[in-house]
């Protein structure tokens, strides 16, 4: 099976866990520095595969966020767009709370980030 | 499928040499509790304690809210394939310990949220203040992973509710209500001239800390289906979702769901209630087409008139809430949902994720950036340790003082997506 996706991530723990098994791009930098990222490659024609306001801890409140994209490019998918728009005019809503936190919870936020990217690690390779 | 359920009011809780319920108070045997709750070897200790409507006490971080049940007659257990096997239930009798509940609270991640205020303004937000709760505060082993963590707590709740529940068994109900619904074809012969009416429950499943179980499934990997709407009530569907307080749906609120609750009280009124539709709310975005394509061609197959949709979450779900609602009115079929709102702490910003013109029908649960201020409690049960980094806290929302300011979204229940909360606009 070809895996046709690419991870964006500014998580050093998907990184390291994918590593050698997944195709991903990590760079360090905030929540929104990772949606302006994504809306990016989709501005260059890659799809969204997966939702980038996933996991119920809000915005600026985890530092962390993965998204899956295609790796293959064509047009620009409009439905991409408009997800990713709306997913960045809700991130604006959210003061960064980040700064400043403990190690541990710097931790706990990596992991539910993982397993939430993870989550969709059996769907993208169904097919 | 025809349910009836027995209502057993518990006006008082009581720790005791004897577990039972006897006019109206349940005794607990704190041993014979730890006891089934030590027989995780996950689980380190449990220290147990009650709550009761009115006092200066704060629950936090909770991790789900339990009403007691048991089934009394019918095929099947409560919680069916996670404490009792897997048969299909909903049907026969089941009794239920009214006015308290079973809360389980615990450090689960370093982020951990949910307030319960037993009084003051907090409390007004929160429908568990109204209950006499017993609360497990339950430690790990040391090194224990977050994921077998949260399982242990999730199943030391449930075995413990079954527990109380089976006590139960052979009394007599103060209140007995039954709740039916028909066949496709029964329905309509029935109840030829009202409109056909369902549920449609999404379900919150997008990781560790965001699951719900359905008969012991991992929502993650389910196809939209249908439930009989009392299956519900056997607990059927539990939460395994631990993240943003306001607005996940408890194991309580699925036992005593209120869209439920209200359908049966307009059915055979003004409409037919056929079923509920459950569906997800997976982070793969090819998942979410599947499941809300699904919801509606269901929709669509029962010749459904309209249906209600609620969500769970924010963000992530509002897409798959605003999916469903359009696929399903573009099949005919009318909608209207059940969200809650984060609208900026002013209220003025957009208040979802995402939108459609057919959404044209929609109630909220509440603002959930709205800004709080929580009075010192004298007692706290749980651990205060991470208020500053909780979902709507931030740095300094713990004062010196123990009072808390922070944003709604810390109160466990205030912005419930199925409409279980107070907040009105009234």
């Amino acid at each position: 099976m070809a895996v046709s996706f690419v991870i964006l991530t500014n998580n050093p723990l998907v990184r390291d866990r994918y590593a050698g098994q997944y195709s991903v791009e990590y760079q360090e930098g905030g929540y929104m520095d990772l949606l302006v990222r994504v809306r990016d490659k989709v501005h260059a024609g890659h799809k969204l595969l997966t939702h980038p306001l996933s996991g119920s801890v809000k915005p600026n409140e985890t530092p962390y966020k993965s998204v899956m994209i295609s790796q293959k490019r064509g047009t620009m998918d409009l439905g991409s767009l408009s997800v990713i728009e709306e997913a960045i005019t809700a991130c604006r809503k959210f003061p960064v709370r980040y700064e400043g936190l403990p190690q541990r919870v710097l931790e706990d936020f990596q992991l539910v980030d993982f397993t939430l990217i993870d989550s969709a690690i059996p769907s993208a390779s169904a097919f | 499928m025809k349910l009836e359920m027995g209502y057993i009011n518990i006006h008082d809780i009581q720790f005791s040499n004897e577990s039972k319920v006897e006019n109206g108070v349940l005794y607990v045997d704190q041993d014979a509790v730890k006891k089934l709750v030590l027989e995780d070897e996950n689980i380190k200790s449990v220290t147990l304690d009650i709550a009761h409507p009115g006092e200066s006490v704060r629950i936090t971080p909770v991790k789900d809210v339990i009403e007691p049940r048991v089934k009394v007659e019918g095929p099947g257990g409560i919680f069916p394939g996670v404490i009792a096997k897997v048969d299909t239930v909903g049907s026969g009798k089941t009794y239920a310990l009214k006015g308290m509940a079973v809360v389980t609270a615990g450090k689960i991640v370093g982020f951990q949220e949910g307030i319960i205020d037993m009084s003051g303004p907090g409390a007004d937000y929160t429908p568990f203040s109204k209950l006499h709760n017993l609360v497990m505060v339950c430690e790990p082993v040391e090194g224990l992973a977050q994921h077998d963590y949260e399982r242990a707590v999730r199943f030391a709740g449930f075995k413990v509710a079954v527990y109380l529940g089976e006590l139960a068994r052979n009394l007599t109900p103060d209140e007995t209500k039954v709740f039916e619904t028909y066949g496709v074809k029964e329905g309509i012969e029935k109840f030829p001239n009202l409109p056909r009416v369902a549920y449609v429950h999404m379900l919150q499943s997008q990781g560790l800390l965001h699951d719900t179980y359905v008969y012991g499934v991992d929502a993650k990997r389910t196809l939209t289906t249908i439930l009989n709407p009392t299956e519900v009530m056997d607990g059927a569907i539990v939460s395994g979702n631990c993240v943003s307080a306001c607005d996940k749906n408890t194991t309580y609120h699925h036992l005593n769901n209120p869209v439920v609750h209200d359908l049966f009280e307009q059915h055979g009124k003004t409409l037919n209630y056929v079923c509920n539709i459950i569906t997800n709310e997976n982070v793969y975005l090819a998942d979410k087409q599947r499941s809300s394509d699904w919801s509606a061609k269901l929709c669509r197959l029962l010749d459904l008139d309209g249906v209600i949709v609620s969500q769970e979450g924010f963000g992530n779900p509002d897409t798959d809430l605003i999916m469903n609602t359009k696929k399903i009115e573009a099949v005919g079929v009318k909608t209207t949902i059940i969200t809650d709102e984060y609208a900026g702490q002013d209220g003025k910003s957009q208040s979802l994720a995402d939108a459609d013109p057919a959404a044209d029908a929609v109630v909220t649960g509440g603002n959930a950036n709205m800004v709080i201020h929580l009075p010192k409690m004298d007692k706290v049960i749980g651990m205060l340790d991470y208020v500053d980094v909780i979902a709507g806290g931030h740095e300094g929302s713990l004062k010196e003082d123990g009072t808390i300011e922070a944003e709604l979204q810390v109160i466990t229940g205030a912005t419930n997506e199925m409409g279980f909360n107070k907040l009105s606009a009234r």
